[in-house]
Order: C-alpha cells, then sequence, then structure tokens
C-alpha cells in the first residue's frame, strides 16, 4: 500500500477570520466545532484584479463592527463584517498628486479608529489612510447617508516624506500616535493630535566591512499595547530592529532572520513576543528583550507571508501570504492548528474575535477554559489575575455552565505542562532584564481599566523602567 | 528490520495456532537465514523459479479468461491499472478544477492574460550568465530555433536588474536565462515582464539536437504548444508562464510541436515534427477472425502519423517562483521548495 502520511492538524478553537486577496475578495473563514477545521463561509465581493485589496483595516467592536478595506482603485470600501454588505465607499483623497502619478499612488495603509472618533449612534469612524508618495489622511466619514453631517470635521492631510516610498504603518493601542515607515523612508512617529512629527530613527552606522544598508522598511508594529515607545521594525536586509523612541534614534536591538527581506511583523499580547514573517515564507517568534528567537513556526509554508494577526484573547496567530493558505497557529507550541486553501494571493487577515460558536455550547466553555489556563499559567504570579479574566470572559461570552469545571482538566493537562515549560525558557532568558512581575501586571490592567486610564497607567510605569537595559 | 516486524507479528497472533504454524514454517524456508552460502543460494534460485512459475501461471490464466470471455461475446474481465506513484499521489486541495469561476477570474487578471489573449505577441530577450562556453551557446542556438521571435543578447558584464529594465524598455514580453557552470548549462531563469513572475528551474539530462539520432531540422513556422500535466494552481500558472513564451496562433501547416509534459514535478521538453502518413493496412489474423467481414469490405487505408524528433531534449524542475521581476535578495516568493516538505515521495506541487 501506499504509505501516505496525513498532516495532523489537531484544529482550533472557535474561530472567525477575514481574508482579503489581489481579487479584491472578501473571504470569510470559520472554524467550527471540536476538531475546528477552517472552512471558508462566505465570500464576498466580484473578482476584479483593479479592484485588489491593498491594505485592511478592523474595527473589533462587540456590536457593529467594520471592516475598511483599501482598493487599488483608489476607493475605501467600508463593509458589515457580519454580511458583506458595502455600507460606504469613499475616494481616498489624492488632491495632492493630481499630476500624471495618480495611477502610481496607492494606499499603503489603514487605520480604522476604534475607540476615538467612533459614534455608533451617527455611524461616524475616524479613519488614517497613507498613501505611498507620502500622503497621510485623517478623515472622519459617516456610514450610513445622513442628512445633517455637521460634527464631520473636515479631513486632515499632512506629509510625512518628501521623497521614496511609504510601506508600512501602524497606529498605536491608544491611537495617539502613528507610525510611517518605507523605502528611503526613516521610520516616523507622528502625534495624531496635533499631526506633529515627534521622532525619527536614524539609520545604524555602516558595519565594520563598510557597508551601508539603505534604508527599507518593510513591517512596523508597536510592541507592546500599551505603550507608543517601543517601536519594532522589519527592514529589506532581513533585519528586525528594535527601537525604543525614548531612548535613542538607533535601534536597541537588530536581529538578522534567515536571508529575505521581512514582510509582516506582529505583536504579542505580553508585550515582548513579536512574530515575524518573511518573503520565502518563514514564520518565527521574537523575544524582543533579549533579541532571540524563539522558534519557527514549520508546516510547509512556501509562499511570502503578508500579513500576520493575533487573537486578541486566546494564544492563535492566523497568517497569510502569496501561497493562497491561511494558516492558524499555536502561538506558544508554534503548532500548525489548521490550514485552509483560499485560491488567491492573501493580502490581508483579520481575526473577529468575539466570535463564538452559538452552534454547540461546549465550545464556549472549551475556550474560556483554555483562556483561564493560558492565564492560571501565564501569570501565576499575580494570584488574583485568573479570577479577574475568568469575570471578563464571563460578560464576554456565555456564562459557563457547572459541568465545564469537571471536564476543565481533560485539555488543558497537556498544555499546561507545555506552557509552565515556556514560562520556564523565558524567565530564564529574560534573566535580569524583565522582572516576571512586571508582565503580570500588563494583563490584568489592560482587560479592566479603560484605554485612556490604561496608557496613562502604563506610560508612567514604563518611563521609570528602562527597556531591555 | 523486517525480521523484527515478522517476530512482531508472531506475537501478536499467537492464539491461531494453524496459521501460526504456516508462518514458521514459511520462515524455515526463508534462504536468508541459511548461513551455507552454497545452500543458501541454491534455496533462493528454487525459490525465485517458483515464484517465476507461479507469475507465468497468473499470467496465462488471465489470457485464458480474456480470450474466452471474448469467444463468447462477453465483456473481457477488466484490465488492472498499475499502481504508480503519480495515480497514488497524495490528495492536494490546490488541483484545479474546470468549474472553478475564481481560477478563471484569476487567469483573466494575472500577468499573461495580455499575451494569451493576443493583445501582444511574445517577444523573448535571450542570455546567459557572465562566462559562457560549449554547451551552452549551443543550446541557446538551439533555443532561438524553437521559440519564435527570440533574441539573443551578449550578457557582457551588465546586472540582472539592468538587463531587466532595458527589456522592459525595449518592450521584451519574456526574458530567459541560461546559466551554466563548468561549461554546462544548469538551470534556466524565466522573467516575465513588465511585472513577474519568475521562475527559477533546474535544467538537467540536456541532449542536443545533433546528439539525437535521425533528427530532424524545424522550419521556421510558429510551434504548437502541448502541456501535459499541469494540475496544481503552481502548476497552471508555471504552465501559463510557458505558454506565454510562443505565440499563440501556431501554423498547423508547419506541423512543428513543442511539449512541456509535467510528471512528477519534473517538466520534461521534446520538440518534434510529425507527419500524417497513409498506409496500406495489414490483414492480420486477429482481425479475420474477429470481424472478418468489416475489414475486408472497408477501404485498406489508415491515417498514422509519423514523429520525428527535432531536439533540444531537456528537463526542467521548479526551485522557486518568485512574485515580480528578478530580486534575488528582497524578492517575495510564491513558492520556494523547502526541505522540509519532502516529506513523503508522493506529493507533487505542480
Amino acid at each position: 500500500m501506499p504509505r501516505t502520511i496525513a498532516v495532523e492538524c489537531p484544529g482550533c478553537a472557535p474561530l472567525r477570520a477575514l481574508t482579503t486577496d489581489v481579487l479584491g475578495l472578501v473571504k470569510v473563514v470559520e472554524a467550527r466545532g471540536r476538531p475546528g477545521i477552517l472552512k471558508v463561509v462566505e465570500t464576498w465581493g466580484q473578482p476584479d484584479a483593479s479592484s485588489s485589496v491593498l491594505a485592511a483595516s478592523y474595527a473589533d467592536h462587540k456590536t457593529e463592527p467594520l471592516l475598511a478595506v483599501a482598493r487599488k482603485n483608489g476607493l475605501v470600501d467600508f463593509i458589515n463584517p457580519l454580511n458583506g454588505e458595502v455600507l460606504n465607499s469613499t475616494k481616498i483623497d489624492q488632491s495632492r498628486s493630481s499630476d500624471s502619478s495618480v495611477q502610481d499612488d496607492h494606499v499603503a495603509g489603514l487605520h480604522l479608529f476604534k475607540t476615538k472618533g467612533h459614534d455608533s449612534f451617527s455611524r461616524v469612524v475616524l479613519l488614517l489612510a497613507c498613501l505611498e508618495k507620502g500622503n497621510a489622511c485623517l478623515t472622519s466619514i459617516a456610514i450610513k447617508d445622513q442628512p445633517q453631517d455637521s460634527d464631520i470635521c473636515s479631513p486632515v492631510t499632512w506629509n510625512v516624506c518628501s521623497a521614496g516610498k511609504i510601506l508600512c504603518s501602524a497606529v498605536d493601542k491608544s491611537e495617539n500616535y502613528a507610525l510611517f515607515g518605507g523605502k528611503g523612508v526613516e521610520l516616523n512617529l507622528w502625534d495624531l493630535e496635533n499631526c506633529s512629527k515627534s521622532w525619527t530613527a536614524k539609520p545604524p552606522p555602516s558595519n565594520n566591512l563598510n557597508i551601508f544598508y539603505p534604508t527599507w522598511f518593510t513591517a512596523a508594529t508597536f510592541l507592546s499595547e500599551g505603550d507608543h515607545r517601543k517601536i519594532v521594525a522589519g527592514t529589506n536586509n532581513q533585519q528586525v530592529r528594535l527601537y525604543d523612541t525614548s531612548a535613542q534614534r538607533r535601534p536597541v536591538i537588530s536581529v538578522n532572520f534567515r536571508e529575505s527581506a521581512v514582510r509582516a511583523v506582529c505583536e504579542d499580547i505580553d508585550g515582548y513576543t513579536v512574530y515575524v514573517g518573511n518573503g520565502t515564507g518563514d514564520l518565527a517568534s521574537f523575544d524582543m528583550r533579549t533579541g532571540k528567537l524563539l522558534g519557527c513556526f514549520i508546516g510547509k509554508c512556501s509562499g511570502s507571508i503578508r500579513s500576520i494577526v493575533r487573537h486578541p484573547e486566546s494564544s492563535i496567530i492566523a497568517s497569510c501570504g502569496l501561497d493562497s493558505y491561511l494558516r492558524v497557529w499555536d502561538a506558544k507550541t508554534r503548532q500548525l492548528l489548521s490550514a485552509v486553501f483560499l485560491k488567491q494571493h492573501l493580502t490581508n487577515v483579520v481575526i473577529d474575535s468575539h466570535f463564538s460558536d452559538e452552534g454547540s455550547g461546549g465550545n464556549n466553555c472549551d475556550q474560556s477554559d483554555y483562556l483561564q489556563v493560558r492565564n492560571d499559567t501565564e501569570i501565576m504570579d499575580d494570584e488574583e489575575m485568573p479570577s479577574k479574566t475568568m469575570k471578563i470572559d464571563d460578560e464576554e461570552l456565555v456564562p459557563i455552565p457547572d459541568k465545564s469545571k469537571s471536564s476543565k482538566t481533560k485539555k488543558p493537562s497537556g498544555i499546561e505542562k507545555k506552557k509552565s515549560k515556556n514560562r520556564n525558557r523565558y524567565n530564564d532568558e529574560a534573566s535580569e532584564t524583565f522582572e516576571s512581575e512586571d508582565m503580570g501586571e500588563l494583563v490584568p490592567i489592560k482587560r479592566k481599566k479603560s484605554s485612556k486610564e490604561r496608557s496613562k497607567s502604563l506610560e508612567q510605569k514604563k518611563s521609570k523602567k528602562a527597556f531591555g537595559q | 528490520m523486517g525480521g523484527g516486524k515478522r517476530k512482531k507479528d508472531e506475537g501478536s497472533d499467537v492464539e491461531d495456532g494453524g496459521r501460526e504454524n504456516k508462518k514458521s514454517s514459511k520462515e524455515r524456508m526463508l534462504p536468508s537465514m541459511i548461513k551455507n552460502k552454497e545452500k543458501r543460494s541454491e534455496v533462493h534460485a528454487k525459490l525465485k523459479h517458483e515464484k517465476k512459475k507461479q507469475k507465468q501461471k497468473q499470467a496465462k490464466a488471465r489470457d485464458a479468461a480474456i480470450k474466452r470471455a471474448i469467444e463468447l461475446g462477453e465483456e473481457p474481465p477488466e484490465k488492472k491499472v498499475p499502481r504508480t506513484i503519480e495515480n497514488t499521489r497524495e490528495a492536494d486541495e490546490t488541483v484545479c478544477r474546470p468549474d472553478d469561476e475564481e481560477l478563471f477570474a484569476g487567469n483573466d487578471a494575472d500577468e499573461f492574460s495580455k499575451v494569451l489573449k493576443q493583445e501582444m505577441t511574445p517577444k523573448i530577450l535571450i542570455t546567459t550568465n557572465r562566462f559562457n562556453s560549449s554547451r551552452g551557446p549551443a543550446f541557446i542556438q538551439e533555443l532561438l530555433s524553437v521559440i519564435p521571435n527570440a533574441h539573443y543578447h551578449k550578457r557582457g558584464t551588465y546586472e540582472l536588474k539592468k538587463i531587466v529594465e532595458y527589456a522592459k524598455k525595449k518592450d521584451f514580453t519574456s526574458i530567459i536565462v541560461v546559466h551554466s557552470n563548468r561549461r554546462e548549462p544548469d538551470a534556466m531563469l524565466i522573467i516575465n515582464l513588465p511585472d513577474g513572475p519568475t521562475a527559477h528551474f533546474k535544467l538537467s539530462k540536456l541532449v542536443l539536437r545533433k546528439d539525437i539520432k535521425n533528427h530532424g531540422n524545424p522550419t521556421g513556422h510558429k510551434p504548437e504548444l502541448v502541456l501535459n500535466n499541469f494540475t496544481t494552481r503552481l502548476g497552471h500558472r508555471v504552465g501559463r508562464m510557458i505558454q506565454s513564451l510562443f505565440p499563440q496562433d501556431p501554423n498547423f501547416r508547419g506541423r512543428r510541436v513543442a511539449t512541456f509534459h509535467n510528471q512528477r514535478d519534473f517538466i520534461f521538453f521534446r520538440h518534434h515534427r510529425y507527419i500524417f502518413e497513409t498506409k496500406e493496412k495489414k490483414d492480420d489474423s486477429k482481425d479475420k477472425t474477429a470481424k472478418g467481414a468489416k475489414t475486408k469490405t472497408s477501404p485498406q487505408e489508415k491515417v498514422i502519423a509519423r514523429l520525428q524528433e527535432c531536439g533540444p531534449r531537456f528537463t526542467l524542475k521548479l526551485r522557486s517562483l518568485q512574485h515580480g521581476t528578478f530580486d534575488s535578495k528582497g524578492g517575495e516568493y510564491e513558492w520556494v521548495h523547502k526541505p522540509e516538505m519532502d516529506t513523503s515521495r508522493r506529493r507533487f506541487f505542480l
């Protein structure tokens, strides 16, 4: 008999993800049931090369979530991610570049504000779009056509860079700061409230062979959620760099990753892990406190990774790219959980964190069990922590039936072991740089307080502690 | 290894004594357990002979069954299909289906559609690596005769990225770079212009025209193209890429075929001329007995196609498919071969 090895995918927890591709389609992928295998549930849009999606942003609200999609033809569509209805579409302002170069000027980055400017009553959203030629634009747009548009302020447009091509942008969690970088553009940190540049990076000096690599940032993100001063960026010459805007303009840590340009960078909620994907389809996680490679995600991934996204609650990451597969990985064990073939080159993936499998009640409690275990093991230092998160889970999800607690022991045992092992390793690596209680504090604050309070309190805390030094 | 397994089996089915006995007797027969070489080879030869006899017997029985079935006018028993690596290949979800709407939409939008819809005529630039001699130029000479509207440019010391820029300006649609190592062509790079993709192939088993016995000389007609077995999405894309090298309106009068045949991820190239010949049909005894009357009345002529190989002959294997034009350092790959993919012999990517 032919000896065929079935690739064993353990399946993932209930999950809903939306992917966008080069033909302008938005596909909804869901994992349901016990061994959650990802499946394409819905496909929205007409295949058309000119409406190829360049950037996407997702406002992950519990009620009325919103997906913004920037297309190649200059349109930004607002899509209801629950039923695929296009609520509004608007042309991004290209008035500055009114000459012939309009066609070349594409949207490089898009961000939909989650906390600011979002008015659920009139459905006005604030949107930051960044064009390749260096124009950034902050506009608020009414999703539903309403007669009174008095509260809609005029769009704010400013120029991020005069030369070069912007390739990446990011907005921090408090949504006060934006980050831009690209080919020939050093990383810029902008204060969005008064549209002023607050920090610029400086290229590292040439190395001992006198080789100087030209500036070419391909991916960037803020490292920790509550802190806008730590920036992780990926460059075209395979480097993953950590910048600390409060300390210096040159990178604090710079690590080489394999032999191909870094294409996607995504931060973890723990505030020190980053996931890095590159042009040959290698995906790895780095501990940015030490710059050490934690490990690679291995799973026959053969095409460039375009987008990585982490689930805001459970330790799952999703990656997609030019090999047309959406892959879901366990962030801690780095195991491939499930993969689905989506036929087109994918550009972006977003996760709907409020999705729960309503079909069977068991999965809900399963997820929360999972969460609890994670919290138990991760943040053991803080005793009151697990109960807190449990409470929040209860609010968000369905109240946990009693039997779930008895069944809790089923799944976790193995995971717990692994987790605790991991934890030990982290602590070894962390050495003296980070106190473990520091991490313990980060998570509960994030869950408990409102965003502004959180950012302030974290800033205060952070400012006392030097990062990685 | 085998021995160990057998022992395990023995241990597992101790219950049924008869079977075990049989097994143990067989075991005693095993020639590999005999220590005397002469005796061992003798027993081995005997065993082999027996096996052969049995096989012949089976074949005879099978033939007889077929014959009998034909005589009785029944359907002959179904022929068994041998199990090969290809027909037991691992299930692949990326295999293209003819009813896939998205696939066609994707085809319309891809980089080759302009050439394939005949909005543009393909124009190919062929060049080499920097140091090139012996079989390399000879191969390129033949490649020029295979691909119409191909132009050879000396590489000089230009960088490939510069050449790409140049070719874009001069309206070339593709660049082929033949790389040779130790005076033997060993790799081929096909760059589709103006914006990719770039395919990197390993080139092996190159036989030039002059080394092919009874080879023909190709005419200047536009060849027909045969692309076989490009099944998956990746294969489909590679197939379209190869297709875009050739003009889409072949001169059927020229009776010239270029074939790219994919088998187990190896792409075999052959170049033929063909001719249709009418030939007198020979009466063979079988026909007489089976449908005797019919054959006698029908015209005794039969059209057969004869092939003549023109060369060159070579085999390609895809190493990587890169998004965009050639950029080895900062490029994004659509597909790269990685060693971790080679965990099964029955997994194919094209």
